[in-house]
């Protein structure tokens, strides 16, 4: 009887033990080192430093787009050049940095990782959405050096927002294209880093392990970000007041970028969640969650067909969703044009402005659309026919080419048909892409006076 | 192993329960129906009042013959109206079953918007500088009068084209009249009548959208059209009834109950007039308006064998594909209203 109920206290107090040390099944943060021979001291063989670093280069760099003076400043386009296709150590955080109470933990990129930059990782393939077919790192790169000499980044003569364009590029030319062409396209097939083998010599995570969590850290969300709603989210990004208090998981009064912070593309997911017509950002978590379980519950065994196929079907919902919330942004922000445009024809020149940044969010988002792993054609064609390489100016102007010198060509334009050619890019990602958030719809006024009229008596006669 | 009735009755009780039974609820309380409780209450006072007045009775005996003229067991529970209320009922699920396949209105709206986009682009917002309320008084006017011809043109087509009028034969056929011989209509009328009304108001959405620049308010009382309010609430219900009121003069703008009636008149000179519904406008400028005339002592119907005291729903859903399918060379000179002899072979 007394070695019955010893060997129950120590049942229990082994429980107790245990229990603490158990991930929280929300949380993409905790996973067992499974490698086959490894005899290191990690216990944890999660790890996206890399794609974090790669997230505070980006919001650096577009913070840095916007500090020209409006002259050439070879010093301002070095410092740029050197958070997008450097590998330069000693790299301060530019953004985020702490405000008020959201105070955060890194100042350093190195703190979160080393030696990495952006050029690396852009989307080489020509874009077809600018003119000269340039490479992807080619035209962040004509845009860094434009940004340089522009007045806070913005030319307000031809319309650029550099900051805007360059950052929204991105998002989608390194971060989405990463992800979806890269991580969980072919990195997910049995041939390419196999799942008993490590990522990478001596490495402590395996070859799916490690593919997996790079594609999760370019997403951007915080590690329990399935805990949070998409206003919480939303709200880490913009570092409100109060929002450290759900931000910092741990507890020890510092938000970590690694873990805790709300990054571009998840907090664009975000953005789309909350008008709670889409939940893009928890469906992507989700996804990624239930992948990386599967592959833990491989054990560093070689993946079989089935769990392929079924982490393949969590890439496909992944890839789906994000590209959602893209599309979803170029709805957005065609839907603010189109009101700028009409505000613009109404004589408000304080509006040109607000446009041009608007503009640059729509081109940025449209050029990223078209940087994932499919290739849009008969969408993508349309799309840059609709947007164009510039936008329709007030004096009916429009940037159609740039010469071999960099500068800017332009012809004309009308602002009527632009305003049409930006409600055409608002049905297309509609058609395209089954977007439901429809943020700043411009034909949702049709759809409420549709309602108001009711189906009435429209279906009796006399 | 579940069993089908476990899967099945639940799914049907829910159906019945959230989309059935608040759907024909809603024609009962939503003031945009015509049979809404309100307007049918004001039809009844109406009519009171008329046969008061015009009958030269007293109050007492004008609510009495009121009453009789409306309400009478005679008239309501006829077994032409007894048809009525079936149709309403297996009619009404039909429509909700069919409605998913109907194409949508904000659909047909965004393509008409881009339309006009495309062929007009210097079109959009030619109207933006206006006041608001000319934005809403304009489109609450043209609404209603486009969705009042467009409702006299579709009609004319249901009589005048054979096969439709097979159809259409279904809501004359209705021997007694009350206000639900509204729904006494084959579900393919009723289809087409959806279609029209989705055409009508995409398109008077659209254009306003287009040449306004911006979404307009309708101008409405209980969430309806001010002007289908003051139609439905002036005694619209009394068309489809058995008292003749009739506008005099007006009637040349305006369709009376008594011209209505007249239109269901089963008497050959009747036949193919008034088709309007609110106005009669239209009747008069295609030549097809007929003002009534004090008592007319009609009968209602189709003077045929085949349809006379026959008010089953074999007879009123099978019988016009009957005719369109043995009989599609229908001689296109005759009348569709004349009753003829290839109708009468088919039972």
């Amino acid at each position: 009887m007394t070695k019955k109920l010893l060997a129950g206290a120590i049942a229990l107090a082994g429980t107790a033990l245990v229990l603490p040390a158990c991930a929280d099944p929300d949380i993409y943060g905790t996973f067992p080192v499974t490698v086959k021979g490894y005899s290191g001291s990690k216990t944890n063989s999660v790890a996206y430093t890399g794609q974090i670093a790669r997230h505070v280069l980006h919001d650096s760099l577009k913070k840095l787009a916007g500090k020209g003076n409006g002259k050439p400043n070879p010093a301002l386009k070095a410092e740029m050049m050197s958070y997008f296709a450097q590998k330069t150590p000693g790299r301060t955080i530019i953004a985020p940095t702490s405000k008020k109470k959201f105070v955060i933990k890194q100042t350093g990129v190195d703190q979160i990782s080393k030696k990495k930059n952006l050029a690396g990782k852009t989307y080489k393939g020509n874009i077809s959405g600018m003119p000269n077919n340039m490479t992807g790192p080619q035209l962040i790169s004509f845009w860094i050096d434009k940004a340089s000499s522009a007045k806070k980044g913005v030319d307000m003569a031809n319309g650029y927002n550099y900051p805007q364009l360059i950052s929204k590029f991105i998002l989608g030319a390194v971060f989405y294209n990463q992800a979806v062409d890269n991580y969980l396209d072919e990195k997910m097939t049995a041939k390419k880093k196999p799942n008993n083998k490590p990522y990478k010599k001596g490495a402590y995570y395996t070859g799916k392990e490690h593919s997996w969590d790079e594609a999760f850290g370019y997403f951007g969300t915080p590690a329990h970000g399935l805990s949070l709603t998409p206003k919480q989210l939303y709200n880490i990004a913009k570092r409100k007041p109060g929002a450290e208090k759900y931000a910092d998981k741990n507890g020890d009064g510092k938000i970590d970028l690694y873990k805790e912070y709300t990054f571009g593309p998840a907090y664009y997911a975000a953005g789309a969640d909350k008008t709670g017509k889409t939940s893009y950002g928890k469906t992507i978590t989700q996804a990624f969650l239930d992948g990386r379980k599967v592959i833990a519950n491989a054990d560093g065994k070689k993946l079989t067909k089935a769990q392929l196929a079924k982490l393949q079907g969590l890439a496909k919902t992944i890839e789906t969703n994000w590209e959602k919330t893209i599309a979803e942004a170029v709805f957005k922000y065609a839907g603010s044009c189109y009101k700028d445009l009409a505000a613009i024809k109404s004589g408000n020149k304080k509006t040109l402005k607000k446009y041009i940044k608007h503009w640059g969010e729509l081109k940025g988002f449209s050029l990223a659309l078209q940087a994932g792993r499919k290739n849009l054609g008969e969408v993508g064609a349309k799309l840059n026919r609709l947007i164009g390489f510039g936008p329709v100016m007030p004096n009916q102007s429009q940037v159609n080419d740039i010469d071999s010198k960099g500068n800017y060509v332009k012809g004309s334009g009308s602002i009527d048909n632009y305003m049409g050619h930006m409600l055409k890019t608002q049905k297309l990602m509609i058609d395209a892409f089954g977007i439901k958030a429809r943020m700043k719809d411009q034909t949702k006024g049709m759809d409420a006076m549709l309602k108001k009229l009711g189906s009435g008596s429209s279906a009796e006669n006399d | 192993m579940v069993k089908f009735y476990e899967c099945t009755k639940p799914m049907i009780i829910d159906w019945i329960s959230q989309e059935y039974i608040p759907h024909l609820t809603a024609s009962f309380t939503d003031p945009q129906k015509r049979v809404s409780i309100g307007y049918l209450f004001a039809a009844f006072i109406i009519a009171i009042i008329w046969i008061t007045v015009a009958k030269k009775q007293t109050f007492r005996r004008g609510f009495v013959l009121g009453l009789k003229k409306m309400i009478g067991l005679s008239i309501i529970w006829s077994k032409s109206s007894r048809a009525d209320y079936k149709l309403l009922l297996i009619n009404k699920a039909l429509l909700i079953l069919l409605s998913p396949f109907l194409v949508a209105r904000l659909t047909v709206a965004t393509a008409i918007f881009f339309y006009l986009k495309e062929i007009f682009p210097y079109g959009s917002g030619i109207f933006a500088d206006s006041p608001i309320w000319i934005a809403s008084v304009t489109y609450t006017v043209f609404l209603f009068l486009f969705d009042d011809f467009s409702r006299f043109a579709v009609h004319l087509g249901l009589h005048k084209i054979p096969i439709l009028w097979a159809f259409h034969k279904t809501h004359h056929s209705a021997e007694t009249l009350t206000p639900f011989t509204v729904f006494r209509a084959h579900p393919v009328e009723s289809v087409i009548f959806s279609l029209r009304g989705t055409i009508v108001q995409s398109v008077a959405v659209s254009l306003f959208i287009f040449v306004f620049g911006t979404s307009i308010e309708l101008l409405t009382i209980y969430g309806t059209s001010i002007l289908l309010f003051a139609f439905n609430a002036t005694g619209a219900n009394l068309r489809h009834s058995h008292v003749p009121i009739s506008y005099g003069k007006i009637e040349k703008f305006f369709m009376s109950p008594a011209q209505h009636q007249l239109h269901h008149s089963s008497a050959k000179q009747h036949h193919d007039k008034n088709f309007g519904v609110a106005l009669s406008i239209w009747d008069n400028w295609a030549k097809t308006l007929h003002f009534s005339h004090g008592e007319m002592g009609l009968s209602f119907g189709v003077k045929s064998e085949l349809y006379q005291n026959n008010h089953s729903l074999f007879s009123l859903y099978l019988r016009p594909f009957q005719e369109v399918i043995k009989y599609p060379k229908i001689n296109s000179e005759t009348k569709p209203r004349e009753e003829n002899v290839v109708f009468k072979k088919i039972i």
